[in-house]
């Protein structure tokens, strides 16, 4: 909300500059996103008295000014204007004065005579466009005052930003109520013209038949207005608070909602049909609004009617039909009080925010209600002329929100702050509006009308530490506990750590994205409302995302990315539940490996992203078995794989589908891996066992197998026949390719015995040796390669 | 000429000539060849012994005793001219053997953690540090625990600043409310006080709770899911000026310095009194720039007493108990420690950015 410092000094004599009144908004609780300054202060421009006007002698159209500015010796000033005289006061900009039009100031002859300054006109203050001569200012203008100060033409607008709970500081009283308490100044009473209530216009029928949402209603009819523009101050007003200039009575209605904070509207009364009834809508009624819209009601919604059709969506908007043009010359004006939560369920049920609404919905002040009605004929006869009749009231202001109490004790709101309550503190309180008394440590508040916002302890204690400031309430520090700390997630450290770059990536995809790596088996959580249909759905895999920001990279030139996600997946389960599943998933694509100085480049392959992941599963203590598994959605049959830890199936690898890839621009192998970190076992903790003290023997066979042969089938046959002895056995070496026959690969075992009591001998690896071949032989048909 | 003097010149030209020979050698194993030719069992010395048979009895002590001085002299000039050798043929292997220190080390791709998870990192850290248990909560959430029970009723005007995601066709347990994507970790209170208390626990509770949360939000300066921290403590007598000194404490942790701070009367509804918080400016140590609008303050988080009504909703006694809260935006305050100017280069994840913003200090 737009405040102007012009406005604020209505409602309190604020001594204040803007500077710091914007201090002490922020101080107590009102945001100030920005202070604009339209019009600066005028300095080094004073009131003075012209003492003496004589002829120039050589030029016809100048005059010679002597100008008392207040000081010892009078100003020798030439001047080109004809319309002052002795003892007019004008504005008088002294040496050095920069001019709002950049003009300075400076001592200097004009045709021969000295001039020590410059009488001003409005444009030459950058009050005008365009003048007839100087200002001439009032006769008891203070010789010598600066005339930005006497005419106070420093203006600053405060943009405020009001919190939801405090609706009573949306017009410039409440906000001058709360400066003032704080000043310690006065609130200026509310100025109101005389004006005659004229008994022949009639008093507008109206009935509630919704008073719990609306317990107050006032309505008054006013003819014969002659709609004009509002005058040129209130226009000037309501663009600096940030409202566009209407037609006079909207004006008027919209600078009585600003000033005093209760919305008003005006129906035009020869466009109603009838009697006024304020009723909840049936359903499926009709609305024709101001702003276009039709609407079609809702049962339950608060709206007021004439005998014809809905006139106003009640504290929301006005229907069209009934509005006040220039052409108007009979109105109706309402002001009310309607239920802050029907006005916000309504109006969100439409998606209808107006001035009036934001008011309503965090509660106006009822005593307001009465105050706003009287304020507003008075400035729509006094403007517009027109006859005033009577107010229809239903209901009764004085019963909403009266009275109410909070009873605390002083040390309670003490103990809550951390900082003792000052006596003062209550006298800042009661200026607020609200009625302390204190016994003792026993503390009795009543709360005014409009603040809806304080109904507990806890809501007078915010009051007191506003008051006292939190500038003044101590940090200090609260006895803290010893706990035992969790065994933090290092998940996506150790990742990192094996090389990879962590990404962060959101959390939703398109239905397109999904689809390449998860069937449409009706388990997608979809947004409602999603920013875009890029980002609709609940991601199922992490491997989108990851897709995404590799083709991301690059397109700028990266010859290869290596990327670790962590983050949940998301879908539905049975009986309407949702699971949220901590997922770790990484990516590898193009170069694993730079040209160096002491090796080639070389491109990430499957085994790369598989070595990063029995890397990070060791470092937890755990071995995975990789399963190959053709038919792994969206992952290249015969290279990709479940991976499980013990029976657990904790997670996939593979190669991303080429087709896939491209559609993500990428023409090279792409690898992926997840890992569900929820279902992953934890490793156990190793235990110490004694190191070997006998030498072991190691032996190597190579054999040629069939291609395709797992190795892991191998290492197990090798495991299962090698005998008791057996501690290690891994592939070193595979070849395919000359001296190997078409369909074989050269697979080469090496494998270590050792044993705890004593040295083995050759005997023993040569036993170990044969029943190994005669395995492989059975198991594979494998022979010994020569 | 006596044999024996014979003899001895013998040895004695013997020695010059080994000697002069051992001086000449360049290698270890001329050296060893030459140790073998004079000292060995079939080496010149030896030759020389066997004409001391033919000598006197009586004479034979005294060119023994040559004969071992010559054996003496041309062993240790064989082992001065061995040590010798071996220097010098360390010095040859060692600059044979010199490399390009500068060259750079054999090394594998190099990983970075996500700034984001940095400052998660750090933040989880210093509150861990300080007791505080870590929690966690669903990010797909219902009304009650994102709304309701902070106090946040339906008709109220705070919901809507929320801009929240809704979830279609998905309701809460009892069917009566819409889901919703988290809009702050504040739920996690809810949840973590309730789990506290069906555990049987009793204040004093102090948690942290880190997580993803999502806004209806997409600009310059708004993400749609960012990261939030969530702190607060449950005890007797839990005041504001707790609340003033755990802040103090945690934002000069964090930044690594001492920050003024200050505390402005803003508006939550789940706190009571509640404040925003402003550090003095990272950038211009409060002098005034761009990044604080000339200000000289940033506004860092949302903070206050926990409102009695979320206590209540949850079943702790408002009367009895007290507490303070606050949440905070993890890539606003690691926007401010490391002068990240826009909030999309998190989310953009270009391996540039992320791999300068993992280099530690
Ligand atoms: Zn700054």
């Amino acid at each position: 909300m737009k405040i102007p410092f012009s406005w604020l000094k209505k409602h309190v004599a604020l001594a204040a500059n803007p500077d710091q009144i914007a201090d002490d908004l922020v101080r107590l609780g009102h945001e100030v996103e920005g202070v604009e300054t339209p019009r600066a202060a005028v300095k080094g421009v004073r009131v003075g008295l012209i003492e003496s006007k004589t002829a120039h002698p050589d030029a016809d159209k100048l005059s010679l000014l002597k100008v008392n500015i207040g000081e010892a010796e009078p100003l020798d000033i030439v001047c080109g204007a004809a319309n002052m005289g002795e003892g007019d006061k004008v504005p008088v900009a002294t040496i050095g004065t920069a001019l709002p039009g950049g003009l300075k100031i400076k001592k200097g002859k004009i045709r021969g005579e000295v001039s020590c300054g410059m009488c001003c006109s409005e444009v030459e203050l950058g009050l005008a466009e365009d003048s007839d001569g100087l200002l001439i200012l009032p006769a008891d203008a203070p010789v010598g005052a600066e005339v930005g100060e006497y005419l106070e033409l420093e203006e600053a607008v405060f943009d405020l930003s009001i919190t939801p709970n405090r609706g009573d500081c949306m017009n410039v009283r409440g906000i001058a109520r709360d400066l003032a308490a704080d000043a310690g100044l006065p609130l200026v009473e509310i100025s109101m013209a005389d004006f005659a209530v004229d008994d022949a216009v009639a008093v507008p029928n109206v009935s509630v038949s919704a008073g719990a949402d609306c317990p107050v209603y006032l309505a008054r009819s006013i003819q014969g207005v002659n709609v004009t523009d509002s005058p040129d101050w209130m226009q000037a007003s309501l663009i600096m608070a940030g409202m566009r200039p209407v037609n006079g009575i909207v004006d008027v209605l919209n600078y009585i909602m600003l000033d005093l904070g209760q919305p008003m509207h005006a129906f035009d009364a020869d466009r109603l049909t009838g009697d006024i009834v304020i009723r909840s809508a049936m359903q499926h009624e009709g609305f024709a609004a101001l702003d276009g819209r039709e609407l079609k009601l809702h049962a339950g919604d608060l709206v007021v009617s004439d005998d014809a059709s809905v006139i106003a969506l009640a504290g929301i908007m006005g229907s069209g039909a009934t509005g006040v043009t220039g052409t108007t010359t009979n109105i109706v004006l309402e002001s009310a009080f309607f239920r802050p939560a029907r006005v916000s369920e309504t109006r969100r049920i439409y998606a209808m925010v107006s001035e009036a609404s934001m008011r309503f919905e965090r509660g106006v002040d009822p005593a307001m209600v009465g105050i706003a009605m009287q304020r507003a004929t008075a400035m729509i006869v006094e403007l517009f002329g027109g006859k005033a009749g009577d107010i229809r009231q239903c209901g009764d202001a004085d019963a909403i929100n009266a009275g109410r109490t909070v009873d605390c004790s002083v040390s309670a709101i003490a103990t809550r702050l951390g900082v003792d309550i000052p006596p003062s503190a209550d006298d800042v309180l009661a200026r607020m509006g609200f009625d302390v008394k204190r016994y003792g440590d026993q503390l009795d508040v009543t709360v005014p009308s409009f603040r809806h916002d304080v109904s507990i302890p806890e809501d007078l204690s915010e009051e007191y530490a506003r008051i006292i400031g939190f500038d003044a309430i101590p940090a200090v520090l609260p006895p803290l506990a010893v706990t035992r700390p969790a065994r933090q997630d290092r998940s996506v450290h150790d990742a990192v750590s094996g090389g990879f770059l962590q990404v962060v990536t959101y959390a939703f995809v398109s239905a397109d994205e999904q689809r390449l790596f998860v069937a449409d088996d009706g388990m997608d959580i979809v947004l409602e409302n999603p920013i875009s249909d890029a980002m609709s759905v609940m991601r199922r895999s992490p491997w989108p995302g990851l897709l995404n920001i590799a083709r991301y990279n690059l397109n700028r030139q990266q010859p290869g990315v290596a990327l670790v996600e962590q983050g949940r997946i998301y879908a539905r389960a049975d009986a309407g539940q949702h699971n949220e599943t901590n997922t770790l998933a990484w990516l590898m694509v193009g170069q694993a490996q730079p040209d160096t100085w002491y090796a080639p480049a070389r491109q990430a392959d499957f085994f790369d992203l598989k070595g990063a992941v029995e890397a990070w599963l060791s470092l937890r203590g755990l071995t995975g078995r990789f399963i190959a598994d053709d038919a792994i959605q969206g992952l290249q049959a015969g290279q990709s794989a479940r991976i499980l830890v013990g029976r657990t199936e904790v997670g996939r690898i593979g190669r991303v589908d080429s087709e896939i890839a491209t559609g993500f621009d990428m023409d090279v192998p792409v690898f992926v891996a997840e890992i569900n970190l929820d279902v992953l076992p934890s490793g156990k903790k190793a235990k110490f066992a004694s190191l070997p003290e006998f030498p072991g023997v190691e032996r190597d066979l190579v054999f040629l197998f069939d291609k395709h042969t797992s190795s892991d089938a191998i290492l197990n046959a090798v495991k299962s026949s090698a005998g008791k002895f057996l501690t290690n056995v891994r592939v070193f070496d595979l070849y395919e390719g000359k001296g190997v026959p078409e369909g074989k690969v050269s697979l080469g075992i090496r494998f270590t015995l050792q044993d705890a009591k004593r040295t083995l001998t050759q005997e023993d690896a040569d036993a170990a040796s044969a029943s190994i071949i005669a395995a492989m032989e059975k198991r594979f048909g494998a022979s010994l390669r020569g | 000429m006596s044999e024996i003097d014979a003899l001895k010149l013998q040895l004695e030209s013997l020695q010059s000539e080994a000697l002069a020979a051992f001086s000449a050698a360049d290698s270890l194993n001329d050296l060893q060849a030459l140790r073998v030719s004079y000292l060995g069992k079939k080496g010149a010395l030896t030759e020389v012994l066997k004409g001391v048979g033919k000598l006197p009895p009586e004479d034979r002590p005294v060119i023994g005793k040559f004969v071992n001085q010559t054996k003496q002299a041309l062993a240790a000039a064989l082992d001065a001219t061995e040590a010798e050798l071996a220097v010098k043929a360390k010095s040859a292997r060692i600059e044979s053997e010199k490399v390009d220190v500068s060259l750079p080390g054999r090394s594998g791709p190099k990983g970075a953690l996500h700034p984001v998870q940095q400052g998660l990192d750090e933040l989880t850290a210093i509150f861990v540090q300080m007791g505080f248990d870590v929690a966690e909560g669903p990010e797909i959430e219902d009304e009650f625990h994102n709304f309701d029970a902070l106090n946040i009723p339906p008709e109220h005007p705070a919901r809507a600043m929320h801009d929240t995601f809704f979830i279609k066709d998905m309701r809460n347990a009892d069917g009566t409310e819409p889901m919703l994507l988290r809009t702050h970790t504040s739920p996690v209170q809810i949840r973590a006080m309730k789990r506290f208390l069906a555990e049987g626990g009793e204040p004093p509770l102090a948690v942290v709770a880190p997580g993803r949360v999502y806004r209806c939000d997409y600009d310059v300066t708004h993400s749609p899911m960012f990261h939030q921290v969530e702190v607060f403590k449950v005890d007797h007598d839990v005041s504001l000026s707790h609340l003033k000194g755990v802040l103090q404490y945690f934002l000069s942790a964090y930044f690594e310095k001492d920050v003024a701070i200050r505390l402005r009367p803003h508006y939550f509804p789940f706190t009571e009194p509640s404040a925003e918080v402003d550090i003095g400016c990272v950038f211009c140590a409060g002098k005034g720039c761009r990044i604080c609008k000339g200000s000289g303050w940033i506004e860092v988080l949302g903070s206050g007493m926990i409102h009695p009504n979320v206590l209540k909703s949850v079943g702790i006694d408002a009367g009895e108990f007290s507490g303070f809260a606050f949440g905070l935006g993890v890539e606003r305050m690691v926007m401010l420690k490391q002068g990240i100017p826009d909030l999309r280069l998190f989310f953009e994840n270009d391996v540039r950015f992320l791999s300068r913003m993992g280099v530690a200090k």
